[in-house]
C-alpha cells in the first residue's frame, strides 16, 4: 500500500500517486532528542510531587495551544487574538456529550474534531473578508462572546462553576500513576503538534506559507492558492486546539469556560508565542514552561499573585531579547532562515 | 494568444481603462506605452486578475480568463513583474524563486529539495546564483529586478507581462536586463507584453506597440509608425523625442 | 405609544448617550494615533479607584480627588502608555497590543487587591436624587443627567474639532500624517494632546454613572468591549461613526433587553456588528480618519 524507500538522506513514502519526502537530518536530532529525553525522564524522579507534574502537564498543554496558533498566524497571515475560542468549543463539546449522552472519550474526540472543524469552516471567511485590523479584533471578541453565551445558557454550560465529573481518559490504580500517565499523554500531544508543525513549515508548504505571510497579492500572482491555504490553515490549527480542549476535559475532568475563555488565558498564550521566540514552532515549549513555572511559583504567594503575574509578564516582554525571545538564547538564527513578522494591520 | 476585447474598468466614476481592445500573438514582443495615468498598469492588473473588468472579455489561449483569480491565471501560463519590485523581503532569493517553482504550475509530487535545483537554474539564468542566500531586502535594484524576472520565469509562463522593467536602471544595467529578457524569450519561447517608459529600449525591442492615453487606445502599430504619428507625439512623446530622433 | 416602545426609545437615548462617552476616547486614539488601545479600560479603573483612593486614604474632598485623579490619569496615559508602550513597540504591533492589555489587567487586579468589592467602593457623585417620569417610563434623574452630560461632552469635542485651529491640525494628522508634518504640524505635541483628550470622556462617564452602575475592579472589561464594538461598527477611529454606532448599539441593547432577555445584549450587539462587517467592510463610515 505505502511504499517506503530509504535514500541516503531521506525517506520517501509513496502512496498511490502521492509522494512524501522526509529529510533525515541527523545533525539536528541530537539536541531535540536530548530535550525530549529530559522532559520524558524528569517526571520519573519527581513524581512524588504531584504539583510539579501538574505544572508540567499544564505547560505541555499551553505549548499545545501555542504551536497551532503560530502555524495559524503564519498561514492566514493574520494575528489571531482568540485561540482559546476553539479550546472552549472543543472542551464544551466533549464535556457536554460525555455528561449528557454518555459518549466515551473516543467518541467525544470524533465529535470535537467535527464540531471544531465545522465552526472553523463557518468562520474561515473572516480570514479574507476582514481586512486590516478587523480580523484580529473579531478574534479578540469572539471568545468573550462565547463566555457570555456560557453564562447566558448557564443551565447547560454552568457558567462560573463549570462542568465536572467527565470520564477520565484512563485510570490506573494509584492517583500518582494517573498524574504521570496524563503528563506523558500531554507530552505526546505537544510533541506530535510540534512534529506536525515542524514538518509543515520546513516543507514546500512552508515556503508558500512564508510567501503568503510576506505579500499575499504577489503570492497569489505566483500561483499560490491563497484562499485555500487560508481556509486550511485556519481550520486545521483550530481543530488541533479543540483537541487540546478535549484532552483537558478528560484528564482534569472539570471544564469551566471562565478558566479558559477570558483575556487572561489568551494573554498567556500570546506571551508564550511572543516570549518563546519568533521561531514560533519550537519556541513555544520553553515559553510555555516559563509561564507555567512563573504562574505556579506566584500562586504560592496568595491573592497577590493575580497582581504580580501580569507585572512579571510585562517585565519579561520588556527585558527579553528583541524578537528572538527565549529560543533565540539557545539557537542563534541563521540569517537566511525565514523570520516571520507578525503584522496586525493588513491591507 | 491574448485577446483583449472592449475591456473597461472604472474606479468611482473615472474610467481607468476605457474600451481597450488589442491582441498579442504568440512569439511577439508587444510594447504598451502611454503617458502617466494612461491606465497601463491597470490594464495589466485586469489581465492578471487582480481587478475584475466592468465590461469586456480577456481571452488567453482561447480560454476566457476575464475576472479569474490571479493564481488561476498564473497556472494557465501568465506571469508578471512589478513596476516597483515586490520581493518577499524576509525570504532569500532562492526561497522567493522556490515559491514560483512550487506553485507556478501543478506539481503534485515535487518536494522542497526537488525544487531547489530548478530554482537555482532560474537564478543562474538571470545571474543571481551567487546571491541565492541573500535576503531579498538586501539586494540592489538591479538584482531585485532580476529576481522579479527569475520569479516570473520560474512559473513557466507562456505570456510574460513586464511592468516597467527598466525603470531606475542605469545604462549598463538596462542593457544587461534587455539581454536577459531576449535570452528568456529565445530560450523559453515566451511572448512578452511590455509596459515601458524608456523609449529607446521599447522601440527597438518591440515588434508592435500599443499606445494608451486616458484609458483609451489611441494607436497601434510598428514602432516606426508610432514614432512618427503626430497624434502620439502630441499626446505623449512631445517635441523632445522628435528632436532626439 | 405603548410602554415597551417608549422604554426602548428612552433607554436607547440614555444608553446611547452614555456609550458616546465610552467610545469617544477610544475612537480618538484609534483615529489619530492609529493604535488600537487595548489598555483603554485602565481609564475606567483609574477614574473610579483613583477618586476612591484619594478620598479614603488621603482624606481629600470630592473635587480635589477628582482633580488629582485627572492628573494621575493624564500622567499614566502619557508616561506609561504613550512613552512606555506606544513609542517603543510601534513597529511590533502585536507586542504593543499585548503589553497594553497586560497593563490593563495589572491595574484591574491591583484595584481588586487593594480595594476588593467587599469594601463597598462608591463615589458620591450623585447630582440629583429621585426619579422622573417620561411618558409611562420612570427613570432615575441621574441617568438622564448622565445622558445629557454625554451629549454635552461629545458636542464640545465635535465643535472643538471642527472649529478650532488645533482641532483642524489633529484632523489633518489623522487624515494624512506625512502631509500634515510637511505643513508644519508638530506631531508629537498633537499626539500628547490626543492622549490627554482621550482620557477625559471615560473619566466623566465613570463619575456620572458611578451612582447607578456600581463600581467593581473588572468593570473595565465589558466597557472596553462595548467601546470596541462601537468603534468597529462605526468605523475605526471615526468620530461620526462612533456617534452613530453608540446610538445603534444603545438601541440594540435596549431593544433586546425590553423585547427579549437582557442577558443577550452583548451577543446581539456582536452579531449585528459581524453582519454589518460582512456587507460593509470597515464599518459604517469607512476611512480611519477622525471626521
Amino acid at each position: 500500500m505505502v511504499d517506503f524507500e530509504l535514500r541516503r538522506d531521506r525517506i520517501v513514502a509513496r502512496w498511490g500517486d502521492q509522494k512524501y519526502e522526509w529529510v533525515i537530518e541527523p545533525r539536528y536530532w541530537r539536541n531535540p532528542a536530548i530535550g525530549v529525553a529530559l522532559l520524558a525522564l524528569l517526571p520519573l524522579f519527581i513524581y512524588s510531587y504531584p504539583n510539579v507534574l501538574t505544572m508540567m502537564t499544564t505547560a505541555n498543554l499551553y505549548a499545545a495551544v501555542a504551536i497551532p496558533l503560530g502555524l495559524q498566524m503564519l498561514g492566514t497571515a493574520r494575528v489571531n487574538f482568540g485561540p482559546q475560542l476553539y479550546l472552549g468549543i472543543g472542551g464544551y463539546t466533549a464535556a457536554l456529550l460525555n455528561l449528557h449522552f454518555g459518549f466515551g472519550p473516543a467518541l467525544t474526540l470524533a465529535a470535537t474534531i467535527l464540531v471544531c472543524a465545522g465552526i472553523a469552516l463557518l468562520l474561515s471567511p473572516t480570514t479574507w473578508i476582514a481586512k486590516g485590523l478587523y480580523f484580529s479584533l473579531i478574534t479578540l471578541i469572539l471568545p468573550l462572546t462565547f463566555l457570555d453565551v456560557t453564562f447566558i445558557w448557564g443551565d447547560i454550560f454552568r457558567g462560573e462553576v463549570g462542568l465536572a465529573g467527565m470520564s477520565p481518559l484512563l485510570t490506573l490504580g494509584k492517583v500518582t500513576w494517573n498524574y504521570l500517565a496524563y503528563f506523558y499523554l500531554s507530552l505526546l500531544l505537544m510533541l506530535s503538534y510540534l512534529f506536525i508543525s515542524d514538518k509543515i513549515v520546513r516543507s514546500r508548504f512552508g515556503v508558500s506559507l512564508a510567501a503568503i505571510n510576506e505579500n499575499e497579492d504577489v503570492a497569489r500572482m505566483m500561483g499560490v492558492d491563497v484562499d485555500r491555504y487560508k481556509i486550511f490553515y485556519y481550520v486545521f490549527p483550530s481543530v488541533l486546539t479543540g483537541i487540546v480542549g478535549w484532552f483537558i476535559v478528560h484528564t482534569f475532568r472539570t471544564f469551566a469556560g471562565v478558566t479558559y475563555l477570558p483575556l487572561d488565558f489568551m494573554v498567556k498564550i500570546l506571551i508564550i508565542v511572543i516570549i518563546g521566540g519568533r521561531a514560533y514552532v519550537y519556541g513555544a515549549v520553553p515559553g510555555a514552561y516559563l509561564i507555567s513555572i512563573v504562574e505556579d511559583s506566584l500562586r504560592g504567594l496568595g491573592p497577590i499573585n493575580y497582581v504580580l503575574f501580569p507585572l512579571v509578564l510585562i517585565l519579561a516582554i520588556i527585558f527579553l531579547p528583541r524578537g528572538e525571545g527565549l529560543w533565540g538564547l539557545y539557537h542563534k538564527r541563521h540569517h537566511r532562515d525565514y523570520f516571520p513578522t507578525l503584522r496586525v494591520r493588513r491591507d | 494568444m491574448l485577446e483583449i476585447t472592449n475591456v473597461t474598468k472604472t474606479f468611482g466614476g473615472l474610467a481607468a481603462v476605457n474600451q481597450v481592445s488589442f491582441s498579442v500573438n504568440e512569439g511577439e514582443v508587444v510594447g504598451l506605452i502611454g503617458p502617466n495615468g494612461a491606465g497601463k498598469t491597470t490594464l495589466l492588473n485586469l489581465i492578471c486578475g487582480i481587478y475584475k473588468p466592468d465590461s469586456g472579455t480577456i481571452q488567453f489561449d482561447s480560454a476566457d480568463i476575464t475576472g479569474q483569480p490571479p493564481n488561476r491565471v498564473c497556472k494557465l501560463g501568465l506571469s508578471r513583474t512589478y513596476q516597483i519590485p515586490q520581493p518577499f523581503g524576509a525570504m532569500t532569493a532562492l526561497t522567493g524563486v522556490l515559491v514560483s517553482v512550487l506553485n507556478g504550475k501543478k506539481r503534485p509530487n515535487m518536494s522542497l529539495s526537488d525544487a531547489v535545483p530548478e530554482a537555482s537554474y532560474y537564478l543562474e539564468f538571470v545571474g543571481l546564483f551567487s546571491k541565492r542566500d541573500t535576503l531579498a531586502r538586501d539586494l540592489t535594484l538591479y538584482e531585485l529586478r532580476m529576481l522579479e524576472l527569475a520569479r516570473a520565469l520560474a512559473t513557466t509562463p507562456k505570456l510574460l507581462l513586464l511592468d516597467e522593467a527598466m525603470a531606475g536602471l542605469n545604462f549598463t544595467e538596462a542593457s544587461r536586463a534587455l539581454e536577459m529578457i531576449s535570452n528568456a524569450r529565445e530560450q523559453f519561447g515566451i511572448t512578452i507584453l511590455w509596459i515601458e517608459h524608456v523609449m529607446k529600449i521599447i522601440m527597438s525591442a518591440a515588434k508592435r506597440i500599443v499606445v494608451l492615453q486616458y484609458g483609451r487606445k489611441i494607436a497601434e502599430g510598428p514602432p516606426q509608425e508610432i514614432a512618427t504619428d503626430p497624434k502620439i507625439i502630441e499626446a505623449y512623446l512631445g517635441a523632445r523625442y522628435a528632436q532626439n530622433k | 405609544m405603548n410602554e415597551t416602545v417608549q422604554s426602548i426609545l428612552i433607554f436607547t437615548f440614555i444608553w446611547g448617550s452614555i456609550y458616546l462617552l465610552i467610545s469617544l476616547g477610544f475612537s480618538l486614539i484609534c483615529g489619530v494615533l492609529r493604535i488600537f488601545h487595548l489598555g483603554y479600560g485602565v481609564t475606567f479603573v483609574l477614574a473610579a479607584y483613583g477618586v476612591w483612593a484619594f478620598m479614603e486614604n488621603a482624606g481629600l474632598g470630592l473635587i480635589p480627588s477628582i482633580l488629582l485623579m485627572l492628573l494621575v490619569q493624564i500622567g499614566f496615559s502619557i508616561f506609561v502608555f504613550y512613552k512606555g508602550v506606544f513609542q517603543r513597540y510601534l513597529d511590533r504591533e502585536e507586542i504593543l497590543l499585548t503589553v497594553s492589555l497586560l497593563i490593563f489587567m495589572f491595574m484591574a487586579q491591583l484595584a481588586n487587591y487593594l480595594y476588593p468589592v467587599t469594601d463597598g467602593v462608591s463615589i458620591p457623585t450623585t447630582l440629583s436624587d429621585g426619579m422622573v417620569t417620561i411618558g409611562k417610563v420612570k427613570i432615575a434623574n441621574q441617568m438622564v443627567l448622565a445622558a445629557f452630560i454625554g451629549i454635552l461632552v461629545t458636542a464640545v469635542y465635535v465643535i472643538w474639532f471642527l472649529k478650532t485651529r488645533t482641532g483642524l491640525i489633529i484632523r489633518a494628522i489623522s487624515q494624512n500624517l506625512p502631509a500634515a508634518t510637511l505643513m508644519g504640524a508638530s506631531v508629537n505635541r498633537m499626539y500628547y494632546l490626543a492622549m490627554i483628550l482621550s482620557v477625559i470622556p471615560p473619566t466623566v462617564c465613570m463619575l456620572v454613572i458611578a451612582p447607578f452602575w456600581g463600581i467593581d475592579p473588572f468593570m473595565g472589561s465589558p466597557l472596553l468591549m462595548t467601546a470596541m464594538l462601537i468603534a468597529i461598527l462605526g468605523g475605526l477611529g471615526n468620530l461620526k461613526g462612533s456617534i452613530v454606532a453608540s446610538y445603534l448599539i444603545g438601541f440594540i441593547h435596549s431593544s433586546v433587553s425590553f423585547l427579549y432577555v437582557s442577558r443577550f445584549m452583548g451577543l446581539a450587539a456582536l452579531i449585528v456588528t459581524l453582519i454589518v462587517m460582512i456587507y460593509r467592510r470597515g464599518g459604517l463610515f469607512v476611512g480611519e480618519t477622525i471626521w
